[in-house]
């Protein structure tokens, strides 16, 4: 617990609504924290989702202190992600229970559930409370303190399989599960269907196939070099580049770091190359799920994103996995001779605009693909929010949400390019945005190289100094996110004073769009619930963590 | 152009009795297997190696190149690799059906193409009702579709054989009443006849085919075509991507092999009977018969390859939409117009 503060006349707005269940105060790096009481939680947030316009529930972190479990609800407003609110509810080490935040903000039912299932806090009036990354058998809860890591437990297959039980209700619909392998759930992700007909009567999106403990994994590995290679691993799409950004800034604003203006806009440019890696898979894969198996703008995804490959792979000497960003900063300066590099980039944005164009020709512009996907999948703004939405899928539904105009880092702000928002929130929006976002990647990028080209020879420092083994002061905690490839992707770390973070907690966009997916699906049919989970671009990678 | 079936031909070749009902079946048994075997090489150089080649260009590739000159050993490597393969029998399935179906599904598209006039006297039977025969036996097919959804104790081959019963039925009607109008213009449902009338001229060197003469039912036809071969946009009893590969799901090895050449198979059907009802058959300038009749058929499976990289796939409800609001009621205006205006001018 952080510099704790009693309270003072000089209260922060943003917990004035909720003064009087304000127990203590406590400053996180990146927001004020206010400690609530565990049986007043659905008072406190509904009180600040409607007083204090706080409508975004970033992030559900769950922890475990010597004493006392703790739930951390960040909060944001979608206007304004910069005010933010950590609201925090200890709950006595005996009894863990706290009220749930689910009947406030929906999208705290799933983070609520991922927290029974790894800390063991238990939440009062959930809709649904049940493990949700670990098989339903599982012993113990992996991020207590008195779980024992060196037990192996094994669950067999026998166990695992009531997952893909038939739950129906009535006898007239029919269960089918799609996944966790079919060919368009994108990933391991399971799907319990309830059809009437070919009509989707629910759906309840069953993750966790691929959880490979990757909060776990980064809370044993140091702050300075282990942590970083893992961010790659919660996107195979491409975005890796930008999923790196999100722990760097985490660790760099926690522990003070400055990063050089070059540096910075090396990440930029090198993000926004990941970031039309990962929306070129997007597009091409859901032209996959639309338009069929044998079509050709999968391969022409596929051909054009080679290009992107190719410059990154010169850039970080990686195609998949960069590992290139450092804390403070890159791990080299851009590849010699330069003018090559440039090159090469300028003439893969010279071609660019006239291969969006074949997309739009064969894609966007096209009726039959219009008839499937206009008004299908329809997400409207009020339920995106509501679950947390953001990235492509938020800004296809209306809501003008994006952290990198919102909540400045890189050299974003110094650059001029705008944020893509459509209005339809139907599975076409959210292919549109994603084809319209490429082009203003491609307006960065172009605005970076000229940047790198002309910067002086002089003051390309590609690293801050940082120290060699990071030490972050004691019971510091921030959370902080960027805008990745699929959206919000926000990383919270406390530090206990050692080289490796107290505790770790990774916020997956897509992680919220899974959630919102039986919203999306109720009432469609079959195939345009393959094209809503399409449109979403979900990564199991980060969903499941 | 009108030339004996090939049995007889094969009796005078050979100097037997035409009129002897035993060597006759022999002849015919004989012929059939010729015929059979000229189209299962079509399937065998389209399945494996030409759907890749023409895929591939159509999305910026090579394709197999590897094995043998232009990659064309592929189809033997294929071959031996499909029918290696372990045949796994669901649990619970629905046999013998599920046995028979792939059976049905492969022979049934073989069937139609006893009628078909090859050209170079490469026509097995020439039937009074032989257009009536080949729609006949060529939605035979939808049985096998069917015994295979239902008996393969899977879902998505539920749904697969479902989707593909609601869209045969959709499309099949439009299909045999556009038909149905080429039969008005020529006055028999014989294939040779039918040949026959699209011999002479229509405009200086351009001939009478129907597809010339009404090319409105020619671009209904090719469109119910397309559904029923089930190619884009049309591929819904499969759609890998939304229901796995519908009723074909729990089919491997040697049943799979029958399913996939059945497809094959049909669509080099429709491609016949496109040809043969619209292309004028086998006629052309300077090459043989045969050799036009062969190109018209692979130029229909390009249309299809065509169709399956470029055209997204419509939704079920809007398939059955579009064949009984839109198809059905085209092609019946077509026939009626066609009824007309040959019945004013004859």
């Amino acid at each position: 617990m952080a510099q704790t503060v009693h309270r003072t006349d000089d209260v922060h707005p943003l917990i004035d609504p909720i003064g009087d269940h304000v127990l203590t105060t406590e400053t996180h790096e990146n927001a004020p924290a206010a400690v609530i009481r565990a049986d007043e939680v659905q008072t406190v947030l509904s009180t600040l989702r409607t007083e204090a316009g706080l409508d975004h529930c970033a992030c559900v972190t769950a922890q475990e202190y010597a004493d006392r479990f703790e739930t951390i609800y960040h909060l944001r407003r979608y206007v304004d992600p910069t005010q933010e609110l950590s609201v925090v509810v200890p709950t006595p080490k005996e009894s863990p229970i706290s009220e749930s935040a689910a009947p406030v903000y929906p999208t705290a039912a799933w983070h609520e559930r991922e927290a029974y299932d790894l800390v063991g806090i238990e939440y009062e009036d959930h809709p649904d409370l049940r493990r949700i990354l670990l098989p339903e058998t599982w012993q113990g809860h992996p991020l207590s303190r008195d779980y024992n890591q060196d037990q192996p437990q094994i669950v067999s297959f026998r166990e695992h399989e009531r997952l893909l039980e038939d739950h129906r209700e009535g006898p007239e619909t029919m269960h089918l599960n799609m996944g966790p392998h079919h060919p368009s759930t994108h990933g391991v992700l399971h799907l319990n269907a309830q059809l009437d007909g070919e009509q989707v009567a629910a759906v309840d999106p069953d993750i966790g196939y691929i959880h490979r403990c990757e909060e776990q994994m980064c809370q044993q590995s140091t702050y300075r070099h282990q942590i970083m290679p893992y961010p790659d691993r919660w996107d195979w799409g491409g975005a890796g580049l930008l999923n790196e950004w999100a722990y760097a800034r985490a660790a760099e604003d926690l522990a003070d770091i400055e990063v050089p203006a070059y540096a910075q806009v090396i990440r930029t440019m090198g993000g926004e190359l990941s970031r039309i890696l990962s929306h070129m898979l997007a597009v091409a894969t859901y032209a996959l799920d639309v338009v069929g198996e044998f079509t050709a703008t999968f391969q022409w995804g596929v051909r054009d994103r080679e290009l992107v490959q190719d410059i990154l792979e010169d850039l970080t000497g990686q195609r998949l996995m960069f590992n290139y960003l450092r804390l403070g900063g890159v791990a080299w300066d851009l590849p010699e001779p330069h003018e090559a590099f440039f090159e090469k980039i300028r003439a893969f944005l010279d071609d660019l605009p006239h291969k969006l164009t074949e997309y739009h020709d064969m894609l966007t512009s096209n009726e039959i693909l219009q008839l499937r996907t206009v008004d299908t999948g329809h997400l409207s703004a009020e339920t995106a929010k509501a679950y947390g939405c953001t990235g492509p899928v938020a800004r296809a539904s209306g809501v003008d949400y994006d952290l990198r105009r919102d909540d400045p880092y890189g050299y974003y702000d110094e650059l001029d390019w705008s944020v893509v928002t459509e209005q339809g929130g139907d599975n076409f929006s959210r292919l549109l945005v994603r084809l319209r976002e490429v082009e203003e990647s491609a307006k960065i990028i172009r605005q970076c190289v000229d940047l790198l080209e002309d910067w002086p020879e002089d003051d390309r420092e590609i690293q801050a100094n940082v120290p060699r083994t990071l030490r972050p002061d004691p019971d510091t905690e921030i959370y902080r996110a960027v805008e990745a490839a699929k959206g919000e992707l926000g990383i919270y770390i406390r530090s206990d004073g050692t080289e490796t973070p107290a505790r770790f907690k990774i916020r997956g966009p897509s992680f919220s769009h899974v959630q919102a997916l039986s919203e999306m699906a109720r009432g469609e049919y079959v195939p345009d619930l393959v094209a809503t989970i399409g449109s979403l671009d979900t990564i199991m990678g980060e969903v499941d963590r | 152009m009108q030339s004996a079936p090939l049995p007889e031909t094969l009796a005078n070749l050979l100097g037997l009795d035409p009129n002897s009902t035993a060597v006759m079946i022999v002849l015919s048994l004989v012929g059939a297997g010729l015929i059979g075997t000229l189209m299962m090489t079509n399937t065998a150089l389209a399945g494996p190696w030409a759907k890749r080649k023409i895929t591939a260009a159509f999305t910026d590739r090579i394709a197999v190149d590897r094995i043998g000159p232009y990659g064309l050993f592929i189809i033997v490597a294929d071959a031996v690799r499909l029918l290696s393969k372990e045949l796994i029998v669901p649990e619970g399935a629905d046999r013998p059906a599920w046995d028979l179906a792939p059976l049905i599904i492969a022979s049934t598209a073989l069937l139609g193409f006893a009628v078909i006039p090859m050209g170079n006297g490469i026509h097995l039977a020439d039937p009074e009702v032989g257009l009536a025969y080949v729609f006949a036996v060529a939605s035979t097919t939808s049985i096998g579709l069917v015994m295979a959804g239902y008996a393969s104790n899977n879902k998505y081959s539920f749904l697969g054989g479902l989707r593909a019963v609601a869209q045969n039925l959709a499309y099949e009607i439009p299909l045999i009443l556009t038909g149905a109008s080429v039969v008005i213009f020529a006055g028999s449902l014989q294939m040779s006849e039918i040949v026959a009338a699209q011999q002479q001229s229509l405009i200086g060197p351009l001939p009478s085919w129907y597809a010339f003469v009404n090319p409105f039912a020619f671009v209904l036809f090719m469109i119910a075509n397309l559904a029923e071969v089930g190619r884009n946009p049309f591929d819904i009893p499969e759609a890998p991507t939304e229901i796995v590969a519908g009723y074909q799901t729990e089919y491997s090895s040697v049943y799979f092999v029958l399913i996939y050449l059945g497809e094959f198979i049909h669509i080099f059907l429709g491609g016949a009977i496109i040809a043969t009802i619209f292309l004028g058959g086998p006629a052309g300038p300077v090459l043989p018969g045969i050799v036009w009749f062969l190109i018209k058929i692979w130029g229909v499976f390009l249309f299809t390859q065509w169709a399956r990289s470029a055209v997204p796939r419509v939704r079920i409800d809007q398939l059955i939409e579009i064949g009984w609001k839109g198809m059905l009621v085209l092609s019946l205006a077509n026939l009626l117009l066609t009824a007309v205006i040959v019945g004013v001018t004859v």
